[in-house]
């Protein structure tokens, strides 16, 4: 479904900040990305939905009629075509906080619905009650009204999420979506994107190897823009070490130390 | 020596740098013609004038309430529409949307208004459209524009990007991400900040009144020029009370759009 192909960036200096990344992902699937701070995660993912240009390599994957999409197109056109089947769930402080929580998860289609429409005259009825459905999906549906910056972090967490679904996407991505959340919306939110991955898989950026491996089905582990890891989420004591382990001596010492030293 | 001590150098230096400045000023007076024999001069011959403004001509005030309604007018035309322009100025003049020759453009515009008094522009306008209310709504909402314009710019800077990203992430078109994300952000102090202009612009609409845009400051200039003083006296306080009343309604309506705000 989801085919990532030898993903590459670097930066102007030449250094890989993403190492050849090739993976790829089916139906059905949740897959976690682990590694620590700086591995790559985050910057995978904006590289797969063409937030972020890559340097060399490919993100395709497949709709139902077998159409073929590509974010590392060049056209603008095609990007956004492609952008629509993604539902990319940022953490939740990302939602803009003075529209109301329907109008947060209403924008979730604005890649399907003619720029001038939503200009204009915004979405039709029938959306507004799919709106609510997803919300609804999420435990949501009575914040509907609520202006989006008094929510909870967990609260506004489950909106980002129930945009996404409002997006009907072909597959889910999401960046550390439990990350500033205490253990029991952490829980509820995994608890919420279990089920989602049946229908369609996610690829999520966790911190949290011990929920990772109750609710994933697959581990993907990056380091310094390397796989370094890629199999089933029970991770051993040493795998762990090797993804957290310390940066070795000749990265800790960046380039712009070791000249002044 | 220690900073803290004190210096016989310092207190001379401090001493004849006051000295200099005193005589710059001196002479600086003495160019523009003040003395001291005038000012006691003007000072009695204006205490006598003062008699021929009171008691004030209230008879007058009926006559008045229309070139006020008018100067609320020029205004309640002029704010919306300078806001209207400063939202393209400040969409054009912002890092994160336009393109640097764009930013350079539209901040170089708004610049140039935002240094020309209303009165200036008021005196370029009153070539093409003559004397009147049209040119002083122009005036004015040129004037806001150039204030508004770098106060919506400044905000739209301040957006978080990853909630534009956030937009644009879903196939939304860069007119969208404006539409759906930075003006909801953007809007409510976009408001409150043109409704205090429009309080800014009552007051500066007296003045263009006098150089001939109408409304109450017409009034005073006219009663002024014809010698009824009693009657620019009635003049001048609706004014005062026209700028005070538009200040309470400006400072109320600001706290109400602050109410989304408290929400956070």
């Amino acid at each position: 479904m989801l085919d990532v192909r030898n993903l590459t960036k670097r930066l102007p200096d030449g250094r890989p900040l993403l190492n050849g990344l090739s993976f790829r992902i089916e139906k059905g699937e949740f897959v976690a990305l682990l590694g620590a701070s700086g591995a790559g995660k985050s910057l995978t993912m904006r590289a797969i939905v063409g937030l972020t240009s890559v340097s060399e390599g490919e993100v395709v994957f497949t709709g139902e009629t077998g159409k073929i999409y590509r974010t590392t197109s060049i056209r603008r056109q095609d990007l956004r075509r492609a952008r629509r089947n993604i539902g990319f769930i940022f953490q939740g402080c990302n939602l803009v906080r003075r529209l109301t929580v329907l109008d947060n998860v209403m924008i979730g289609r604005l890649g399907r619905i003619h720029p001038l429409r939503s200009w204009l005259y915004g979405f039709t009825d029938q959306e507004a009650r799919e709106a609510m459905e997803a919300l609804d999906r999420v435990g949501m549906a009575g914040f509907a009204a609520r202006i989006t910056a008094s929510l909870s972090g967990g609260e506004m967490q489950r909106v980002a999420i129930a945009r996404a679904i409002f997006q009907r996407p072909l597959f889910y991505l999401a960046d550390e979506p439990i990350a500033a959340l205490d253990p029991k919306n952490a829980e509820i939110i995994m608890r919420l994107l279990q089920p989602l991955a049946r229908e369609n898989p996610i690829l999520g950026a966790f911190h949290q190897p011990e929920a990772v491996t109750r609710f994933c089905t697959r581990v993907i582990a990056l380091r310094k823009g390397c796989i370094i890891y890629d199999g089933p989420p029970r991770l051993s004591a040493d795998d762990l070490s090797a993804i957290y382990a310390e940066p070795s001596s000749e990265t800790a010492v960046r380039p712009s130390l070791a000249a002044s030293a | 020596m220690s900073a803290g001590k004190f210096s016989v150098g310092r207190y001379h230096r401090h001493a004849r740098m006051a000295a200099v400045l005193a005589a710059l000023v001196l002479l600086a007076g003495w160019q523009c013609e003040v003395s001291l024999s005038d000012l006691s001069k003007g000072i009695v011959k204006g205490l006598a004038m003062l008699s021929l403004f009171f008691p004030p001509d209230w008879k007058a005030f009926p006559e008045m309430v229309r070139p006020a309604l008018v100067t609320i007018l020029i205004c309640a035309v002029a704010t919306p529409i300078g806001t209207a322009f400063s939202i393209f100025f400040g969409v054009a003049g912002a890092r994160n949307l336009a393109p640097p020759w764009l930013r350079l453009t539209s901040r170089t515009l708004i610049a140039i208004e935002r240094g020309l008094p209303e009165i200036v522009i008021l005196l370029l306008l009153v070539a093409a459209f003559g004397l009147g209310p049209m040119a002083g709504v122009m005036a004015l909402a040129i004037g806001s524009i150039g204030m508004l314009g770098k106060l919506v710019g400044d905000a739209i800077e301040e957006v978080d990007p990853r909630i534009m990203d956030s937009v644009a992430a879903v196939g939304a078109t860069r007119l969208q991400v404006i539409r759906h994300a930075v003006l909801p952000e953007v809007l409510p102090s976009l408001v409150a900040n043109s409704i205090f202009r429009f309080e800014v612009n009552i007051r500066a609409s007296v003045l263009l009144g006098a150089v001939g845009a109408g409304g109450i400051g017409y009034e005073l200039n006219a009663a002024m020029n014809q010698l009824e003083y009693s009657r620019a006296t009635v003049a001048a306080l609706t004014s005062l009370a026209l700028v005070f009343l538009s200040e309470r309604a400006s400072d109320y309506l600001r706290s109400r759009v602050g109410l989304g705000e408290a929400l956070k």
